[in-house]
């Protein structure tokens, strides 16, 4: 099994749901997350326009800051890894920077709490 | 590559963020999170508070790189020189797969080294 944890855009989230939905993958979990990518900010800057200096803002201009995105946990058997990466970029490349990440880490074990069934068993079938 | 998750006081994340930023690892999400640890939460008087807000950090980087970085955040997060009960913990798990969504490329560790080498130069 598989943790697919994509960091995607807030207004990609309703395509996204329902693309997976589309392919297969209906059960995941979602949560709001700030966070920032690969460009450089400056603390004190930024400290500075959060107080409301007009200068601080001026001289942040539109950089990068930390930003909003929405975090997706899917948990799916190995085979199904590569159909939910595809469908996922599919739906959220726009080809600018700040479409995303996506990382997938192994899981050891999964279990369902209604049933007390453990791995592949707990997984939704309609991912197979 | 390894994801590298710390749960740290929310009045030290600016100093965490900002260490990273300076060694040279921008790219970071951090998430609102509760919980208590293994004081059992904190008690002030009558009254145990067992859900005490943190902010958790997580970022991915190199295998090579997960000393340093481990190194930046215990320093910018702990509070005085020893420390206190709440600092906070770090959790290294391992990641398989990296996909950038904008190129649609899989990323690998050599992809990693240029971004930390620029910021830092």
């Amino acid at each position: 099994m598989k943790e697919v944890l994509a960091v995607i855009r807030m207004n990609k989230m309703n395509e996204t749901k329902q693309a997976l939905v589309e392919a297969g993958i209906a059960s995941f979990t979602a949560r709001k997350v700030i966070g920032r990518g690969v460009g450089k900010v400056d603390y004190l800057l930024l400290k500075g326009a959060e107080a409301g200096h007009e200068e601080a803002i001026n001289q942040l201009g539109p950089g990068p800051k930390l930003i909003p995105k929405r975090m997706l946990i899917v948990v799916v058997p190995d085979t199904t890894v590569p159909r939910v990466v595809s469908t996922i970029i599919d739906v959220n490349q726009t080809g600018n920077p700040g479409d995303g990440k996506i990382f997938v880490m192994p899981v050891s074990e999964t279990i369902r709490l209604r049933t007390g069934e453990c791995d592949h068993a707990a997984l939704d079938e309609s991912a197979d | 590559m390894i994801m590298v998750r710390a749960i740290i006081r929310p009045e030290k994340t600016d100093d965490v963020l900002a260490a990273l930023m300076d060694a040279g690892f921008p790219a970071v999400t951090k998430m609102d999170v509760y919980g208590r640890g293994k004081q059992r939460g904190m008690k002030i008087g009558e009254v145990t508070y067992d859900e005490l807000p943190k902010e958790m950090i997580f970022t991915v980087i190199k295998d090579s790189d997960k000393d340093y970085v481990v190194k930046i955040i215990m320093q910018a997060a702990r509070t005085g020189v020893k420390g206190a009960y709440g600092d906070g913990k770090i959790f290294i798990s391992p990641v398989d797969e990296v996909y950038t969504v904008s190129s649609g490329r899989k990323e690998t560790a050599e992809d990693a080294a240029p971004v930390a080498a620029a910021v830092s130069a």
